[in-house]
């Protein structure tokens, strides 16, 4: 999810597969997407705003939609249970930072596509939204979207995005994990680092 | 070619071997749980070493080639090639079909390149996906792991960027496969093979000048960030191969993490700028 890593896929996977066809149950989740990818194509192609103001309603429309808390928390794994309560206070202001400032600059080249909501199904206490986006300029190159909701005290929140099979929040997580593991497990190293990009 | 033929019978004897030892009747939920959460990487080291040389690779010669591209050919015909090299990948995509024991969708991929190549003059139009022959693109990597083949640790190519041995094997084996190899003039400046190679790679990176400069200035790792989309890649395509359903990989993940509502944390106001 951050820095909206989308094409990033095509890197390695050059081609798109079949979803497979999935029946679809929840119907509130699958509205939530749908409404959700809806807002942020109207905002990215909305020519009427200023550049700051596209990011900022952008910003606040992912922020409303996602649990950024739990993400947080998950990207860091076992260190989050070993921080303290003071590393976990910058860890969050640091990470919400980063987040924002990495994935508010490159917002143009989204606009203009549009997302089909294809089906959805249960995953343990989540659930999946599965959707497609057709790439601009053709009618045939599809990217495939799977939404990682969480429904919890009837709010629905996005939890992670995987594009086409590529989960942004492991791939996060697994790129905190690493730099631990290069830095002595030192999470105020981590912190700093954080802090550093998203300046 | 001699040499070729011997080191992928090696390498692929080899991992077939290991393949079959290793995973025997369990291959499916095996295959399930393999390394998406935990990284295979025994020999960082040496790949970060090879990594920070194709970035510097990429940084004097390909990433200044894709960007005078794209700036210089207009969308509608970057598109036209995208098109084309998915055509030339059909023919190796049938023979990995076939291999996959896939019959209806070996007939897909000859129907799409025989139509593609003759209809949609010369594959530059895609006229076979109108007509609901869709399929998707197959290399040899991805024939070992339906044949139960682990992917083995990851490995950094000079040049040619992640891999593994699976993969690396199915690299190898697919010029020897390839029916568009054998009959477009093999390796010989001008053929098709070396227009595939060079277009490919130009192709593939003016898809990514933005996404990829945003992701080198943005990563906390960019080395691990760029390890976990390829593992994740590969073994997603390796669940689909097989029809498991690649969420279900994540779900273990997801799973172990328990919502943890100890600490709420701080109210954090954001700004815009």
């Amino acid at each position: 999810m951050t820095k909206l890593k989308i094409h990033i896929y095509i890197l390695i996977l050059c081609c798109s597969f079949n979803p497979a066809v999935l029946a679809s149950n929840f119907t509130e989740e699958e509205n939530f997407v749908t409404s959700f990818a809806d807002s942020a194509i109207s905002i990215l192609s909305d020519d009427s705003l200023s550049d700051v103001e596209r990011t900022s309603s952008f910003t606040e429309l992912v922020m409303s939609s996602i649990d950024l808390n739990l993400i947080s928390k998950f990207v860091l794994s076992k260190a989050w249970k070993d921080a303290s309560d003071e590393q976990k206070e910058e860890y969050l202001i640091a990470f919400k930072d980063y987040f924002v400032s990495s994935y508010a600059n490159k917002l143009d080249q989204y606009a203009g596509e549009k997302v089909d909501v294809v089906g959805s199904q249960e995953a343990g206490k989540y659930v999946i939204v599965e959707s497609n986006i057709i790439r601009e300029g053709t009618d045939t190159l599809k990217i495939n979207l799977k939404w990682r909701l969480l429904n919890k005290d009837n709010q629905i929140k996005i939890i992670d995005l995987n594009i086409e099979g590529i989960s942004l929040v492991i791939a996060q997580r697994e790129e905190f994990q690493s730099f631990l593991a290069n830095n002595d497990y030192n999470l105020d190293k981590l912190i700093e680092k954080i802090v550093s990009v998203s300046d | 070619m001699n040499l070729r033929i011997l080191l992928v019978l090696i390498i692929g004897s080899t991992l077939a071997f290991q393949g079959c030892a290793s995973k025997g009747n369990e291959l499916n939920s095996s295959l399930s749980q393999q390394e998406i959460s935990t990284v295979n990487d025994p020999f960082e080291k040496v790949n970060r070493v090879v990594f920070s040389f194709n970035i510097i690779f990429d940084k004097i010669i390909l990433r200044p080639i894709a960007v005078t591209y794209k700036a210089v050919v207009p969308g509608f015909v970057r598109n036209r090639i995208t098109y084309s090299l998915n055509n030339l990948s059909m023919p190796i995509t049938a023979v990995n079909n076939l291999l996959q024991g896939e019959l209806r969708k070996a007939g897909v991929s000859t129907t799409r390149f025989i139509i593609n190549s003759t209809v949609g003059l010369l594959g530059f139009f895609d006229p076979a996906s109108s007509m609901g022959l869709v399929t998707e693109t197959e290399d040899f990597g991805q024939t070992l792991s339906v044949w139960g083949v682990s992917s083995g640790p990851y490995v950094v190519l000079p040049f040619l960027g992640p891999s593994n041995p699976r993969d690396f094997a199915g690299l190898l084996s697919t010029s020897l496969l390839d029916p568009m190899y054998q009959i477009g003039g093999g390796s010989a400046p001008g053929s098709l093979r070396t227009y595939r190679l060079g277009t490919g790679a130009v192709d593939f990176r003016s898809q990514n000048v933005e996404i990829l400069d945003d992701l080198q200035n943005n990563s906390i790792d960019y080395y691990a960030a760029v390890r976990s989309f390829y593992s994740q890649g590969r073994e997603s395509q390796a669940a689909s191969n097989l029809e498991i359903d690649s969420s279900e990989q994540e779900n273990d993940i997801f799973d172990d993490f328990e919502i943890d509502e100890s600490y709420v944390g701080p109210d954090i106001e954001i700004t815009y700028d």
